[in-house]
């Protein structure tokens, strides 16, 4: 737990310290304003709540692609991670706690969003279902830590990590339904999208701020959790064989 | 040998050096299956919002904007030329050689914009048709040389942003997102210009991308010759007053730089 808590606290002060991690607490609402003036260009203020959750989703997604998914890469950048694998305290419950930091700080663009529909466009914003709403931001944010988790894995082993991550954004956006509900994808393209946590999390925080029942609620945030179970899982073992790779080999930094 | 002549020998070599820099960061696989989908996804993610309002002139409408802003966009990633110029430690070498070091960094980044023109004319050619958009031939042909124009005005902005925070690298990437989204936002891309408060319209008139668009909705569209020439006028106007500031601008911060040596240790 001591681990977890100081890559926690080790994370938040890089937050503080490093502006390219505010990123997408200013790209957040600004994207919140071009959705929103969008639908209020088309007289589609019904679709108010499709505009503030996909903006919510651009910032976790930006955070666990660009900050959480970096952390290792960025300790081996920086000659530290032999350090860290070598230390007493568990090398996984600090990329943990640093991971689960740069989650957390996501929550941030929620509230930034909040402010510009209500603030900018006058939008009342109302959380139809609060129960529902609360449960699918902790599963959701779970599931990006988990997907974080693998991402940092697949970015040490990886040769094209960064195109890789500077290329990854807009598929997901799509292929998760963030703004614009799977339904409108081509049939083919569906199955695909199911297996996109993405999908899960934005149909049911969608349905959370509309009046009327959310179908089958329960069921979608199991699929969000199971989904964000297999990240955490998948991400697990990727850690555990590059910790394995490079005491067998002794070159942590080069792996 | 003139300065002309010496002028143009910088050049043509601060292209060569930036476009195999480009070659080393991309290769042909990784371009076409990395950046190539990002972009084509951007562009599909916007046009389903207008299918999603099921008004095929709204789908036509950020379907061309969000294909054609790629353009400018791409221009404003030249800013990260500035500052990996630092991190390699040639930037100081730069600014000592006799060469205009905004004449360099001019040059340097164009192989950006030009990928970015590339980009967003191939964006047009294949998401367009997947929305069932049709381009008027052979008038449509305009578009190439009006989306190069776009580029080009949008690379003059980013080299005098480049200028600006040359002294301050850790505000680089803040600023490319920044800027790359008020774009976006700002250039009439997502809803019409006139629909913003005016003091945001007249500022969208100030900024790249936003003419160059209108001239190219107004060509896909059948438009009359003279809202096409005038609007591309006004793009080249623009891109030219931000070429100039980007030129008076840039001696200016590296001078500062110099006289305080932050050019290699301000953070």
């Amino acid at each position: 737990m001591r681990a977890f808590t100081a890559g926690f606290r080790l994370q938040l002060r890089t937050i503080g310290a490093y502006p390219d991690a505010v990123i997408p607490f200013f790209t957040a609402p600004m994207f919140a304003i071009i959705f929103l003036l969008i639908f209020d260009h088309a007289g589609r203020e019904d679709l108010t709540a499709y505009a503030l959750v996909a903006p919510v989703f651009i910032a976790l997604w930006w955070l666990a692609l660009f900050q959480a998914g970096w952390v290792i890469s960025i300790d081996r950048w920086n000659e530290v991670l032999e350090l860290l694998v070598a230390a007493p305290g568990g090398f996984a419950q600090a990329v943990l706690g640093r991971i689960v930091a740069v989650t957390a700080a996501g929550v941030v663009s929620f509230v930034e969003v909040w402010l510009v529909a209500r603030l900018l466009f006058s939008a009342s914003v109302e959380i139809h279902h609060p129960w529902l709403f609360g449960a699918t931001v902790v599963a959701t944010l779970a599931a990006m830590a988990g997907t974080a988790v693998v991402l940092s894995g697949l970015f040490v082993l990886t040769r094209n990590a960064a195109t890789f991550g500077n290329s990854a954004s807009f598929p997901f956006y799509v292929l998760g339904g963030i703004l614009v509900p799977v339904s409108f994808l081509p049939d083919w393209i569906q199955p695909l999208s199911r297996v996109v946590f993405l999908s899960w999390s934005a149909d049911l925080l969608r349905g959370s701020l509309l009046p009327g029942p959310v179908d089958d609620a329960w069921l979608r945030l199991a699929m969000v959790v199971l989904l964000g179970a297999a990240g955490f899982a998948g991400g697990h073992l990727l850690l555990s064989y590059v910790l394995q790779r490079v005491r067998a080999t002794g070159d942590v930094a080069r792996l | 040998m003139t300065a002309a002549v010496a002028t143009a020998r910088v050049v043509r070599q601060a292209i060569a050096c930036g476009a195999r820099d480009h070659f080393e960061l991309w290769t042909v696989k990784s371009w076409v299956f990395g950046w190539l989908v990002r972009v084509f996804s951007q562009v599909t993610f916007f046009a389903l919002i207008g299918r999603m309002l099921e008004s095929p002139a709204q789908t036509e409408f950020l379907l061309i904007g969000n294909a054609v802003v790629v353009a400018g966009s791409s221009a404003v990633f030249a800013i990260n030329n500035t500052t990996a110029e630092r991190a390699y430690g040639t930037l100081t070498l730069l600014v000592a050689s006799p060469s205009p070091p905004a004449v360099v960094f001019t040059s340097r980044g164009l192989y950006v914009a030009a990928d970015g023109v590339l980009t967003a004319l191939l964006a047009l050619a294949v998401v367009g048709p997947l929305f069932d958009l049709s381009y008027p031939f052979p008038r449509a042909l305009l578009v190439i040389p009006l989306t190069a124009l776009i580029g080009l005005a949008a690379y003059a902005f980013s080299t005098f942003l480049a200028g600006l925070i040359l002294r301050k690298r850790e505000a680089n990437g803040l600023v490319v997102n920044a800027t790359i989204v008020s774009l976006m936002a700002l250039c009439g891309v997502n809803v019409p210009i006139q629909f913003f408060p005016a003091p945001l319209e007249w500022l969208a008139h100030c900024l790249p991308v936003t003419h160059g668009l209108i001239a190219i909705r107004a060509t896909l569209a059948g438009g009359d010759a003279a809202a096409i020439l005038g609007n591309a006028g006004l793009e080249l106007a623009v891109g030219a007053a931000w070429l100039t500031i980007a030129l008076t601008t840039f001696g200016r911060f590296i001078g500062h730089g110099r006289r305080d040596g932050s050019l290699d240790f301000a953070s």
